[in-house]
């Protein structure tokens, strides 16, 4: 028999499993670097913050609560600088925007720095672009 | 081992499973943004089964290998973000 | 700022102080509720001492689960885009004017915008007056009212907290 604490532990956990799974299957199957960027990390960030508050949960120790915080604390500063200094870089080496995408506010910026990027993405990797 | 142990060795093989899908994107991936993306979510994906493993084996000075892995995930990202703008 | 790092400070001297004084259990879940307690009451004090200090704290919290709540949904919606086959989305790079004057609230608003899945900041203009945003759901390609939901929930929210 499980105790009520294994039961709750495992089911933060699960939860963030299917965070990290969701975040896995959309990094292969979102069709543009942006969107990826935008999606995948943040809810890899979430993932482990539910995985991280199970096993807070299951060892019930004041140590454990104390590196606890300081992952989901590091997750939460560095992810966004990441992604911001990624995307950044990126649109400076003009990678391509989605064909779908709306970028009439955003060209006048890339004008000024000289990174125009077309919108028209590489065919062979849309996966699920066909509706 | 008991059910709950077992349902911590099936989160590792799901999360496992995901790192073979984030190598798909790290090989396939059309630009050099791409696959620091890539690394980055396949390091989330390591301290996650870092976490699990805690859990698993009873030794709570696993978390520890957790913190120092994010904390280098975010020094690799920076580094390449870097070079790019180079 | 000062006042919040004292506050905190203080809590964690009064929870270890009541942990060496009364024989209770010392499990993750004690502590923490110790803790809250601890800053509880040391803000229920603050009351005689520092008034907008006072005013500001439920701010913060309330904030705080606004957030949470603004990441869940938004997690949500972008994994049911992700599983269901067809793209329902439609992205595009607004450009957001900002009402945040100082490095320090613009540094936040930012980290936060990118904290949420679905939207990215990625640059700010050289005079700090535009922040560029892409954005995975603008509905109906109308961009206004993507700016107005996040100029009225976070850096409304935020502004009331840092002024």
């Amino acid at each position: 028999m499980e105790s009520w604490v294994e039961i709750v532990s495992a089911i933060f956990i699960y939860i963030g499993v299917i965070f990290l799974v969701i975040s896995s299957v959309g990094i292969i199957r979102l069709p543009d670097f942006y969107i990826r960027m935008s999606a995948i990390t943040k809810a890899a960030t979430l993932g482990i913050g539910f995985i991280v508050t199970g096993i807070t949960i299951y060892f019930n120790e004041v140590v454990i609560m104390n590196k606890s915080i300081t992952i989901i604390l590091f997750m939460l500063l560095t992810s966004p600088v990441a992604a911001h200094v990624i995307a950044r870089a990126a649109f400076r080496n003009r990678v391509l925007f989605w064909e779908k995408t709306i970028i009439e506010e955003f060209k006048p910026y890339l004008k000024e720095h000289g990174a125009m990027p077309e919108t028209n993405v590489d065919k062979a990797d849309l996966p699920g672009k066909k509706q | 081992m008991n059910a709950f142990h077992i349902s911590l060795i099936v989160a590792i093989s799901v999360i496992s499973i995901c790192l073979i899908m984030v190598m798909i994107r790290f090989f396939k991936g059309p630009t050099l943004p791409d696959r620091v993306t890539a690394f980055d979510l396949f390091s989330a994906n390591i301290i996650g089964i870092t976490a699990i493993y805690a859990v698993l084996t009873d030794n709570t000075s696993v978390m520890d290998v957790a913190i120092i892995l994010s904390l280098i995930s975010f020094l690799g990202a920076m580094s390449f973000a870097y070079y790019l703008n180079k | 700022m000062k006042t919040f790092i004292v506050h905190f400070l203080l809590s964690i001297t009064f929870t270890s102080l009541f942990f060496r004084m009364v024989e209770v259990p010392y499990h993750a879940l004690s502590a923490a509720l110790t803790f809250l307690a601890a800053f509880f009451v040391l803000w229920l004090c603050i009351f005689f001492f520092n008034r907008s200090y006072f005013k500001k704290i439920p701010l913060v919290v309330s904030f705080f689960f606004y957030f949470l709540k603004e990441l869940i949904v938004a997690s949500l919606k972008v994994a049911y885009d992700i599983i269901t086959p067809i793209h329902y989305m439609k992205p595009g790079v607004i450009a957001l004017p900002l009402d945040a004057n100082t490095d320090a609230e613009i540094t936040i608003l930012a980290n936060l915008i990118s904290l949420t899945p679905g939207t990215l900041s990625i640059d700010v203009s050289e005079d700090k007056k535009i922040l560029y945003v892409h954005a995975i759901y603008i509905i109906d390609g109308d961009i206004e009212r993507l700016k107005m939901e996040i100029k009225n929930g976070f850096e409304k929210k935020l502004l009331a907290i840092t002024r």
